[in-house]
């Protein structure tokens, strides 16, 4: 009967774990780990490594889920040297811990390390989502130490008409909510799940048991799912933060961001730069990200528009066929 | 092999249910989100789609159209108790206290009445935060319902198939995603929801406030004490930072300059 196999599949799938590159922790600090992966293909011309910066909400692991769904696969048969943060998961003690943390301490610790090992003045910098906008902190505070940055799925305005979570967040009071604790994972990902909740919530289901007992299919939903609830509680000082800084008060655009007592001038950033959107992304609306073009103060700035969701950049099959390559093809004259 | 998707879905519930048998329990625990109340629904779909759909598939225009009309207001019904965060969990959230807000607060535990006060303050406007939300939810579903009734056309016996039962629920879902959209980006809800988070964050620290009271008199560390603790310790860290980061490292001395300090007398 096939809903028997449905169910015999998912039951098989409940334990599938989510990654297949080899990597390596070479670097870490509090929770954080820096991950290098094993290259597959021979290295690309100029040899600069690419290092991901991932979000503070939601697991990296997105990025490598599986043989067939990897971006990082993706980009290691392109060539790439790549590298990997993985935030981990804040607890208790991680309360305090500010954005200028995460950018001045853990990321830069992560770029000097990689620096130091490959004897270079700069490297190239993917960052992806909440992730790009801590990359591009990172490069207008260190312009010296990205060669090229690469954002995908970035918000850079937050009061983009299309903006749910902006205007649902504008009359928070972030700094109550917040409190002094962290802000839990779950309840994240009730907001998340709220933005579309008959389509997250219950057409999602049934596509699952509308669909064929197919095992890779099947391991394939049950890895994204588990992505999708994993998710970290996150620092309630960074989150106030951001929150604050980011959503409510628009700095970026307004160009009155500080991070650790320095102005974040998205005119001083000048260097190469790939902006990656999804046409069809819930969480970051394409004018969200296009606005980039208009702050920046590189010349060389491309845009490229995937006709995909957030989630479908990281995992659906027309982005391993495509971003990857996009990205490999964007870094080799540069 | 069964190629009817609702068929399959009622087998798949029926293995659910016996591998657990409280399946509406554990909906409940879960805070709404497991399979449960999800299959139900799909099963009530299935169910009234094949009633009223069957029924008026050979009946005039106007009982068809009744009928869609029928269909789209069980839907709305169906999704009227939909597990939303603003519903979720309340029940569990503790005991309301007792009514007491007017009155004056006076002598040694003025302090503490006051805080009750204010929590049962805040519970007040979490309720009816609650209530303007779940609202705001109903009058999206009602257009939902409309929107439906409206698409989905005079019904056809012959198109009765899986597939037909599929294409309705999905666009059922279009609608009432769409209508959902326009309600939340609304400022209505925008308020409620603001409301309502902001009026849970006096509740937690109420409730915070008379845990740490009690706390202290049973001399048991108190979450401000540690945080102050930590507050302490990252300054120190970020000290010790800030002084490895300006502390000069001390350069090599080259091999060139070794040599001339061994030459020297």
């Amino acid at each position: 009967m096939t809903s028997a196999a449905i169910y015999a599949a998912l039951a098989a799938a409940s334990h599938c774990a989510a990654g297949c590159s080899q990597k390596e922790a070479v670097w870490q600090s509090g929770k954080l780990s820096l991950y290098r992966y094993r290259p597959i293909a021979r290295p690309a011309a100029g040899g600069v490594p690419l290092l991901i910066v991932y979000a503070l909400v939601n697991r990296p692991y997105m990025m490598d889920l599986q043989e067939d769904r990897s971006l990082i696969r993706g980009l290691l048969a392109e060539g790439l040297d790549v590298y990997l943060i993985d935030w981990g998961y804040p607890d208790g003690a991680d309360r305090f811990t500010t954005l200028a943390d995460y950018i001045d301490d853990y990321l830069v610790g992560c770029v000097d390390y990689i620096l130091n090992t490959h004897r270079l003045n700069a490297l190239n910098m993917l960052g992806v989502c909440q992730g790009g906008v801590l990359s591009l902190c990172f490069t207008a505070l260190h312009p010296k130490r990205v060669r090229n940055l690469i954002t995908m799925v970035t918000p850079v305005d937050f009061h983009s008409p299309a903006d749910l979570l902006s205007k649902w967040v504008s009359k928070i009071d972030v700094a109550a909510w917040v409190g002094e604790g962290n802000v839990s994972g779950d309840a994240l990902n009730q907001l998340f799940l709220s933005l579309m909740p008959f389509r997250l919530m219950h057409q999602k289901y049934v596509d699952l048991f509308a669909g064929s007992p197919d095992q890779d299919r099947i391991e394939n939903f049950m890895r994204v799912e588990q992505w999708i609830f994993d998710s970290p509680d996150q620092a309630g000082a960074a989150f106030r933060e951001f929150v604050l800084w980011f959503y409510q008060e628009n700095r970026l655009v307004k160009n009155r961001l500080e991070i650790a007592g320095r102005k974040v001038d998205l005119h001083t950033v000048r260097l190469p730069l790939l902006n990656l959107i999804g046409k069809r992304d819930h969480l970051v609306p394409p004018a969200a990200s296009a606005a980039l073009q208009r702050l920046v103060g590189s010349d060389d700035y491309t845009v490229l528009e995937f006709d995909l969701g957030h989630i479908g950049m990281y995992v659906s099959a027309r982005a391993q066929r495509e971003v990857p390559a996009a990205i490999a093809r964007w870094l080799a004259p540069r | 092999m069964d190629h009817d998707l609702w068929r399959q879905w009622q087998a798949f519930a029926s293995l659910l249910s016996s591998a657990n048998p409280a399946p509406q329990a554990r909906s409940a625990s879960d805070g709404g989100f497991g399979f449960a109340p999800f299959i139900d629904a799909a099963e009530r779909f299935t169910v009234a789609a094949r009633t009223i759909l069957d029924g008026a598939g050979n009946a005039s225009a106007r009982t068809a159209e009744e009928a869609a009309r029928t269909f789209s207001d069980f839907l709305r019904e169906q999704f009227a108790d939909f597990q939303m965060p603003w519903s979720a969990g309340l029940g569990a959230a503790g005991v309301q206290p007792a009514p007491m807000e007017d009155s004056p607060a006076l002598g040694p535990t003025r302090e503490h009445q006051q805080r009750w006060q204010r929590t049962a303050e805040a519970w007040r406007r979490i309720d009816d935060a609650r209530r303007r939300l779940q609202r705001l939810w109903s009058d999206a579903l009602s257009e939902a319902a409309t929107a439906f009734a409206a698409r989905i056309g005079p019904p056809r016996v012959a198109a009765l198939s899986a597939e037909a039962v599929r294409k309705l629920y999905d666009l059922w879902i279009e609608c009432a995603e769409e209508a959902y959209a326009r309600a939340a980006h609304g400022d209505a809800f925008c308020e409620a929801l603001s409301e309502f988070v902001n009026a849970s964050s006096q509740w937690r620290r109420e409730v915070q406030a008379s845990i740490e009271h009690s706390a202290k008199l049973l001399d048991l560390p108190t979450r401000s004490e540690i945080n102050t603790l930590t507050h302490r310790l990252k300054s120190v860290e970020e000290q010790l930072r800030a002084a490895s980061k300006t502390r000069k490292p001390r350069a090599p001395a080259s091999g060139a300059k070794r040599a001339r300090r061994r030459a020297k007398p």
